[in-house]
């Protein structure tokens, strides 16, 4: 303390730890929220396709298409420890071979301050949705939900999955290649 | 160091340190304002739901204390430590009279 540069080292330590405390204490202020909210899914029309999947093993496996709705007002999950949210859309589903798939098949970010009143009708999936063989045809039992990570200033990650799923089912017959 | 001897004479002249006490009053003066911006930052944040507002207000708090305690300024300076009066030397005959040992130690401890 008794020259100029170890008065600066003094305080910006100082500094320093008053603001690593209060990023603690904001840490604090939202670590008991709860960061979940109802959605609403739908979808439209499910066709499954039968195609080689050159991504993999290049054998014929189950390419299915779906378009769907969703409807989810995500604003009270934005507060002053909250980034940003990654919102991912899971597929669920079960076959012969392998009790537990989840594939995803759409995502989307959303910034604090961007619009968190989703509403989107008859949107087309961003990823493919690909079974590993053949347990799309004739599936009855899809589920689909819509689950995010909340990202932070400071603290954990947590990821939620919204209240609210949709069942679907995949037709019978495999569609022609073009459609 | 070597960069001191050329600056002007008026330059090295300014009194650049503080009293003990100063140094005291400084330290907490800035502790008391950085924890002061930092809870105003924090309540501040959290009512218009902002976290950089929290740090930016806090850095605010860190530049005005750098302003108020890094320069000495007078206050810090009203204390100066009294020192003792520089004792006269002891001259070279009189240090041959008294006996050897003692005024030896005494010498180097001067040193």
């Amino acid at each position: 303390m008794n020259t100029f540069l170890s008065r600066l080292n003094t305080i910006f330590a100082f500094t320093l730890s008053v603001m690593a405390a209060l990023t603690f204490c904001c840490f604090l202020t939202t670590a008991f929220n709860s960061h979940k909210a109802s959605v609403y899914l739908g979808t439209g029309k499910a066709i499954v396709k039968n195609v080689p999947d050159y991504s993999a093993n290049r054998e014929k496996s189950d390419l299915g298409f779906i378009v769907f709705d969703m409807t989810a007002d995500l604003t009270k999950i934005f507060n002053w420890n909250v980034k940003q949210l990654f919102l991912y859309l899971t597929a669920e589903y079960e076959t012969k071979d392998h009790q537990l798939n989840q594939v995803v098949i759409w995502d989307k970010i959303i910034r604090r301050g961007e619009n968190a009143m989703l509403d989107y009708r008859s949107i087309n999936t961003k990823y493919y949705f690909w079974d590993y063989g053949n347990g799309l045809k004739g599936n009855k039992n899809v589920t689909l939900t819509l689950s995010w990570n909340v990202i932070p200033n400071a603290g954990t990650l947590p990821k939620v999955m919204g209240e609210g799923s949709h069942k679907f089912k995949f037709p019978d017959e495999y569609s022609a290649n073009r459609f | 160091m070597d960069l001191m001897q050329f600056l002007p004479e008026s330059f090295k002249k300014i009194p650049c340190h503080m009293d003990y006490e100063g140094q005291k009053r400084a330290e907490q003066l800035f502790q008391v304002i950085i924890i002061l911006f930092g809870v105003v930052g924090f309540i501040w944040g959290y009512i218009c739901q902002q976290f950089s507002q929290t740090m930016y207000i806090l850095l605010a708090g860190f530049a005005l204390s750098c302003i108020l305690t890094l320069p000495p300024w007078p206050m810090f300076r009203r204390k100066p430590l009294q020192w003792q009066k520089e004792r006269p030397e002891p001259s070279s005959d009189q240090k041959e009279a008294s006996t050897p040992s003692q005024t030896s130690q005494k010498s180097k401890k001067k040193k």
